[in-house]
């Protein structure tokens, strides 16, 4: 109960919310070119190693792909990049994980500060069994919006930048769960459009759905490009050619290759990397 | 001549017969509701349907009975009740899905062994376990406990602010009635909250939520309509709660106008009169009258349960949005309203943890020093043995009967029922309604139906009526552990040629053992703790004249042990021997809820 370590990251926190000027959640620096800078990373889960000295730097407003077969840490890489394996009993991380200038897992890492900034995007379609209006409003409420004009403001801004505001503006209340799995998709990128994050992480987004309702969701990520920064896991080696600008091709917890798409499609420098892509396993 | 196949006979006749024993239920509160409306009749017609329900005198001498002070005493105390105990309820319920740690996380630097030994070992225990273990434990135990302790504690203690200096009355039975449903409240949540799918959290967090924020904005109200259903159980269980009530109430026919005015509630009035009424007359019939118009009250309050929503739907009208484009957009940091309602969790968890240690604390320390051998195994009154066999009894003549019945319409539910058919339906709601029926209104149908048998009170007109009551506890339990026999098990028995009956009786049942066995244990307890049901039955025998050799033949009015416990108060004797009892029941009820325990324990293992 008397954790001195949690009260002098405490006071910490308190000070960096008075130099941001007090909201607190503004406290990454997102001016450079470089969104994510991942430094020698390992992470184990209890005495398994599952990620190996990874090190990568994500640029910023632009689609990174993370490829690669199964169990090869890609997902647990993501998951790192907002701190979403903190759940995760017997998670360890070493190295450094710089976001906008901060390391995220330093000690007095605000995580709301954090996820607020780095939004993130699951494997199945989770929208709360609320209205389609309320799953928007969700965060911006949790984060102190309460006026109902700024509140429809967000809402419709969120909607249109992810391409839905023509279907879904006559069914504001009716329930997400009733929508299909396709624009459930879609909504959940749209809430997590609402509080403008800087980065949205996508956790296989599409292995989920139909092959339309994927290549609407391909559309959104090219189309959102220019305001936010996407790292987006697939199983789907032709979705990353298609959509990123910069692909990772990982392997039993190794980062193998990374570059350009094109580069790493056309010319792989690993040999593994070419066996996986010309599909001669996985 | 014509070959009969004797499998295909045995197979259809089986068939009849489970759904015999399935539509038990439904020819059951047919039968209750019948009888009772039949009984009322005379009341009706000689009061009138409107003075008998909005009548503010109720007076034996000159026939007069009006029970409107009655009606608004239960709903005024159930309201009161339900906001108090449901409150805490739920929010127990929210801490011990979400905030219970696991085990302690205890550290000892020191050389003494034998304190670090204690220390690996409480390190050791399972605090979720134990915390279910507390509200199973708080569920179990007997009213007439609860209102020896709210006479006791709660009523003593308000009398020194109460201005009349009694305490009893309208608060005191809200807090009573309070601590009674909050372990079905409880329960009930936390089943609801259990079974909110893990990816809404999930959601919730990587929107920069805490685990506070995601908790009541998310999953809480993800979980409304179980918490809602909850909460309606609950409040069934407090209109129709009796003994405990009648300990505490004050017993005076008032309007509810105060926090300490004595009242009197609808259940309270069948069991304060029906022991002195004469048989045939307008009383009597008043007093039946009443039981007609709780059941309806509860039968309305459960019914409600099908009206909640399952799932959210969406809400009416349709949205349009008046959007500013000059609105100040600004994120800032909140939450603190959540992080209060946390803590406020972790009291209630405290407060139920704190009331269970004091109706404990209250029952041995009263009781332990009245316990002598005399007491428990002498053949002189008062003593225990009449009761302790007037119990056997119960238990054997009440499961000989219930065991194959509820067993077989589990059968039907589970191995022949079309999932979903209408007839179904019709059989599980009938089913809930019995298991939502007030003990009282139990009690009532014996007495009218299942006493005139003998002409007069008998164990074996309870334990016909105790059959009713826990019916819907076996079926329901028993069906459970059927379904988790896996469906491979039949398809391999049909595979070598097993008809349905054999497979059901080979290789079904005996998997699904340990879940009848934790069926009737559940069923033990619920006879074991019940009164409200037995006195205008079983009959209550007076403390001085229970006897052995009465007791001995099943055929006599006897009282079990709660039933001699209650009589303490009723007779207006001292209450020794009454907490004495109270010792017994008690281990009683933590013997069985430690065997349902390790039963359920060695099926998990097994799987």
């Amino acid at each position: 109960m008397f954790d001195f370590k949690k009260k002098e990251a405490f006071r910490s926190r308190e000070k960096q919310n008075k130099q941001a000027g007090g909201n607190g959640l503004d406290v990454f620096d997102f001016s450079g070119d470089t969104a994510i800078s991942v430094r020698d990373v390992d992470l184990y889960y209890g005495n398994f190693q599952a990620l190996k000295k990874i090190s990568m730097d994500i640029p910023k407003h632009q689609i990174t792909a993370m490829i690669g077969p199964s169990g090869c840490g890609k997902s647990t890489l993501l998951k790192t990049l907002n701190r979403m394996n903190d759940l995760v009993e017997g998670c360890r991380v070493e190295g450094e994980i710089v976001i906008g200038g901060k390391d995220i897992y330093a000690k007095d890492m605000d995580l709301s500060a954090l996820r607020k900034n780095v939004g993130m995007v699951f494997q199945k379609p989770n929208p709360f069994p609320m209205s389609v209006y309320d799953n928007i409003c969700y965060a911006p409420r949790t984060f102190g919006i309460r006026a109902k004009g700024a509140l429809d403001e967000i809402v419709e801004r969120s909607l249109k930048q992810a391409a839905m505001w023509d279907e879904l503006k006559d069914r504001l209340n009716k329930s997400a769960l009733g929508l299909s799995g396709g624009q459930q998709q879609r909504l959940c990128i749209a809430r997590a459009l609402a509080v403008q994050p800087e980065i949205i992480l996508m956790d296989e987004p599409t292995s989920a759905l139909d092959p339309i309702s994927t290549g609407k969701i391909e559309e959104l990520c090219l189309s959102l490009r220019d305001d936010v920064t996407i790292v987006i896991v697939t199983h789907n080696m032709q979705q990353a050619a298609r959509i990123a600008d910069r692909t990772a091709f990982f392997l039993l917890g190794e980062m193998v290759e990374y570059g350009d798409t094109e580069q790493v499609f056309s010319a792989p420098k690993d040999k593994r990397c070419e066996d996986y892509i010309t599909g001669r396993f996985g | 001549m014509i070959k009969v196949n004797k499998t295909k006979v045995q197979d259809t006749s089986a068939k009849y017969l489970f759904i015999l024993c399935a539509c038990l239920s439904v020819v059951a509160v047919f039968g209750i509701i019948g009888y009772i409306l039949y009984g009322s009749i005379p009341a009706f017609r000689e009061v009138g349907v409107f003075e008998f329900l909005f009548g503010d005198v109720w007076a034996m001498p000159t026939d007069t009975y009006g029970i409107l002070p009655m009606i608004l005493s239960t709903l005024v105390v159930t309201v009161m009740a339900v906001i108090l105990g449901g409150v805490v309820g739920v929010f127990t319920a929210i801490f011990m899905v979400y905030w219970c740690p696991d085990k302690f996380h205890l550290r000892y630097k020191g050389k003494v062994k034998f304190l670090a030994k204690c220390v690996e070992w409480i390190n050791k225990i399972n605090l979720r376990t134990i915390f279910d273990q507390v509200i199973k434990l708080l569920a179990g135990i007997p009213s007439v406990i609860y209102g020896y302790f709210g006479m006791q504690i709660i009523v003593h203690n308000l009398a020194t602010v109460d201005p009349d200096y009694r305490g009893y009355g309208a608060l005191s039975t809200c807090i009573v009635l309070a601590i009674m449903i909050i372990p079905t409240v409880t329960s009930l949540t936390k089943n609801a909250l259990e079974a909110v799918p893990e990816q809404y959290y999930e959601g919730s967090l990587a929107m920069g939520n805490t685990k506070a924020q995601s908790v009541f904005n998310v999953l809480v109200p993800a979980a409304r309509s179980g918490i809602i259903s909850a909460l309606i159980l609950g409040i069934g269980r407090a209109v129709g709660e009796t003994m405990a009530v009648q300990m505490v109430s004050g017993g005076t026919a008032n309007f509810p106008t105060g926090l300490f005015v004595p009242i009197r509630t609808l259940t309270t009035n069948i069991v304060a009169e029906m022991g002195e009424v004469q048989i045939g007359s307008l009383h009597e019939s008043a007093l039946i009258a009443t039981g007609l118009v709780l059941l309806v009250i509860v039968l309305i309050i459960n019914l409600s349960i099908n009206l909640v929503p399952k799932e959210f739907k969406g809400k009416r009208g349709k949205k349009v949005l008046k959007g500013d484009k000059e609105a100040v957009i600004r994120f800032e940091k909140k939450g603190l309203i959540p992080e209060i309602l946390k803590y406020f969790a972790m009291v209630c968890a405290a407060l139920v943890v704190f009331a269970l240690a004091a109706v404990i604390l209250f029952i041995l320390i009263n009781g332990i020093p009245h316990l002598s051998a005399a007491f428990l195994f002498g053949t002189e009154p008062p003593s225990l043995v009449p009761a302790f066999i007037t119990t056997g009894y119960m238990i054997l003549f009440t499961l000989i009967i219930a065991l194959p019945l509820g067993i077989g319409a589990a059968i039907y539910f589970v191995e022949y029922a079309k999932p979903g058919s209408k007839f179904v339906k019709v059989l599980r709601t009938f089913t809930d309604t019995l298991a939502g029926v007030p003990s009282i209104v139990f009690g009532l149908f014996g007495y009218l139906f299942f006493r005139p048998m003998f002409g007069h009170y008998s164990v074996l007109a309870g334990a016909f009526t105790m059959v009713l009551v826990v019916l819907p506890t076996i079926i329901r339990s028993t069906e459970e552990s059927l379904i988790a026999v896996p469906m491979t098990w039949r398809e391999a028995s049909y595979g070598l040629g097993a008809g349905k009956v054999r497979t059901i009786f080979r290789v079904v049942l005996p998997s699904a053992f340990p879940g009848i066995a934790t069926a009737s244990v559940l069923a033990i307890g619920r006879i074991v703790s019940e009164s409200a049901a037995l006195v205008y039955t079983a009959g209550m025998v007076l403390v001085g004249t229970s006897t052995v050799a009465g007791a001995v033949n099943p055929v006599n009015p006897g009282s079990t042990l709660t039933v001699f416990m209650y009589s303490f108060f009723a007779e207006g004797l001292g209450f020794e021997e009454a907490y004495a009892t109270a010792v017994v029941l008690l281990a009683i009820t933590f013997l069985l809820n430690l065997i349902v325990f390790f039963i359920e324990k060695s099926v998990k293992k097994k799987r």
